[in-house]
């Protein structure tokens, strides 16, 4: 158990050494939400006058954004098996006397972690924008972030174990990320688009991130009414398809990961 | 509970106690359009440095991966350090040290990280690691550099990086494919000097492919594999004993006529056309000079005297130059099955096209 443990935090802390290390992508990683906040966040908010919406558009935008990065930021960590076989140190990992399962599981919670980083570090944002919260508030959307970051970083894994180039992962967010992205309710709310986008919402993992964030996030700042009004699923249901859909596709990228050769 | 970690620990000092640390029987591999392996049978002992000699795409490196249980064989049975490379692929990889083709190392970490991690992947106690870590990095002469990131360092640095790195868990076997291939002579001499000092300390045994053979000369004993079928394999001496005495090759201004004299005045003395000279294998060969010389009538217009080499060997055995083609890869990789990019070809990758036709070509 202890060795299989030490083997977990082998990979982990490989994972974790090289994204503090590599302090540009640690900027460019917050960077990018921080920007959309801003200037999205301020822009959109002119077209939305405050009468009709019954609450402030940053309220609205602030968890999307927060689900959307840490979302990215965990697949694009898992995308270190590329750059490993491009480099050739995944074959020294494959050969190694370790189980590929504790590899697959390692590199999980590698990615997971860098994304709770980036998630805590777009939080401490919160209260300039205007969005109250406390210290049990900001736990548990840390742990919302780490049910997020851990499924997405596992979708990571699945896809990433099937890549052979680098180049392919703009393939992947193309036709995997972006996807998902636009029908997460981050950019809008899913209440009332067409039925053909709600049924294909309904399987988005992402759609149920947002949900679930807005709920955690916005628990100080707005009354559950004015929550309901811009989720489409509640909280306990969120949490519910999180963890469901982080079992499955454990399973699954585990079982991906161990045919690489 | 104790008797059973006592008797692991018994079976595992048996197991280092193996005389023959390698044993491969009839092993075959088959990629979809070659034969790698045709039923390769031999037998490696503890402490030896054994050479796997051939020319690119002889079969080598997939050797090379199904005993470190990176590939499976089709039949057959292999055997690394009393282990089953099938049934037992994680005992086997604790036994053994690896040094690719290609580098293996991670770029953004400096040299000792790698070491550390690799250290701690294959069980390593810290205490262990830092005298070990001192010790063959001072024999590479690496430890002042230790807390330097990889990708400064040079093609020779690296390689001497990996060769530490895959002796940090102290392995029975250290496998080495082409050791010093894309490196300066002089690295290339050191490489094998940190060989043969490892394995004088530790009796480590040491299995490499290379296709220098002026390399393989130093090993103890050598196979020589050519299609995937061993062709020879013995001690280095042994294999030029299988030529006899020296090899004179000339030239003249008449080959033909030349042989055809040289036939009828020694039928005892094979001769051979190789390109546009003739050679001879002879005992004794500076007196027969002479003798050459008079008794044939064309003019001589070039001559030379020398020992055998394992280049002649190869030769005399294949028919070939080990070094004449080298657009026969095979070792291609296995296909790993669906890629997502596959789909993608027509849009934006030309270059997966063109590998693909490549590989149907062949």
């Amino acid at each position: 158990m202890n060795k299989k443990l030490q083997t977990l935090y082998v990979i982990w802390y490989r994972e974790v050494l090289i994204y503090l290390r590599n302090s540009l992508k640690f900027f460019t990683s917050i960077f990018l939400p921080l920007l959309i906040l801003i200037f999205f966040g301020t822009g959109l908010k002119t077209i939305f006058p405050t009468t009709v919406l019954h609450y402030d558009f940053v309220q609205f935008f602030f968890p999307g954004i927060l689900a959307l990065s840490v979302s990215i930021m965990a697949i694009s960590s898992t995308m270190s098996i590329v750059w490993d076989r491009e480099f050739g140190f995944l074959k020294e990992i494959l050969v190694s006397p370790i189980s590929r399962s504790y590899i697959a599981l390692g590199k999980i919670l590698g990615a997971t972690t860098t994304a709770i980083l980036q998630g805590a570090l777009i939080l401490l944002i919160m209260p300039y924008l205007g969005i109250n919260f406390d210290i049990t508030s900001f736990i548990k959307t840390v742990l919302v972030i780490f049910l997020i970051g851990y499924g997405m970083a596992a979708l990571g894994i699945f896809f990433a174990s099937r890549l052979k180039r680098i180049e392919s992962f703009s393939i992947l967010s193309q036709i995997i990320i972006a996807p998902m992205a636009f029908l997460s309710g981050a950019f809008f709310p899913l209440k009332n688009v067409p039925s053909w986008m709600a049924i294909m919402a309904h399987y988005n993992p992402l759609a149920y991130s947002v949900d679930a964030l807005r709920w955690v996030v916005l628990s100080k700042s707005l009354n559950n009414e004015e929550i309901l009004l811009m989720t489409t699923h509640s909280l306990p249901v969120c949490l519910l398809f999180l963890l469901a859909f982080n079992i499955v596709i454990t399973f699954l990228s585990v079982r991906v990961f161990k045919k690489l050769n | 509970m104790k008797d059973l970690s006592e008797k692991a620990e018994q079976t595992e000092e048996n197991q280092n106690n193996i005389l023959e640390v390698i044993q491969v029987k009839n092993l075959k591999k088959r990629y979809k359009h070659i034969t790698a392996l045709d039923g390769i049978s031999f037998s490696v002992k503890r402490g030896e440095v054994f050479g796997f000699l051939g020319p690119n795409g002889a079969g080598k490196t997939t050797m090379i991966n199904i005993l470190c249980t990176l590939a499976l064989p089709d039949s057959g049975l292999a055997y690394v350090n009393g282990y089953h490379v099938i049934n037992q692929p994680d005992s086997v990889r604790k036994s053994i040290g690896l040094v690719f083709q290609e580098t293996t190392l991670d770029n953004h970490l400096t040299a000792e990280e790698n070491l550390y991690l690799h250290a701690m992947l294959y069980g390593v106690s810290r205490k262990d690691f830092i005298k070990r870590e001192r010790e063959i990095l001072k024999l590479c002469e690496l430890w002042s550099k230790r807390k330097m990131k990889v990708e400064t360092f040079s093609g020779g640095m690296k390689r001497r990086l990996e060769l530490v790195r895959a002796l940090i868990h102290w392995p029975q076997i250290l496998f080495l494919d082409e050791p010093t291939v894309g490196l300066d002579p002089q690295t290339r001499k050191k490489i094998w000097d940190y060989i043969f000092t490892v394995r004088n300390k530790k009796n480590t045994t040491i299995f490499l492919t290379t296709q220098y053979l002026n390399e393989a000369e130093r090993c103890d004993r050598i196979a020589i594999i050519d299609h995937g079928k061993i062709v020879a394999i013995d001690t280095p001496k042994n294999l030029k004993r299988m030529i006899g005495g020296d090899i004179i090759i000339f030239k003249t201004e008449n080959n033909k006529q030349a042989e055809k004299e040289f036939r009828k005045k020694f039928p005892e003395y094979p001769i051979k056309w190789i390109g546009k000279e003739l050679r001879i294998e002879i005992d004794n060969g500076d007196r027969f000079l002479a003798i050459l010389v008079k008794a044939i009538s064309p003019h001589i217009t070039s001559m030379q005297l020398r020992q055998p080499t394992l280049e002649d060997i190869f030769l005399e055995i294949t028919g070939r130059k080990i070094r004449e083609e080298i657009n026969g890869e095979l070792e291609e990789e296995e296909n790993r099955g669906f890629d997502i990019t596959s789909l993608f070809t027509l849009f934006n990758s030309p270059e997966i096209k063109e590998k693909k036709s490549k590989t149907e070509k062949r």
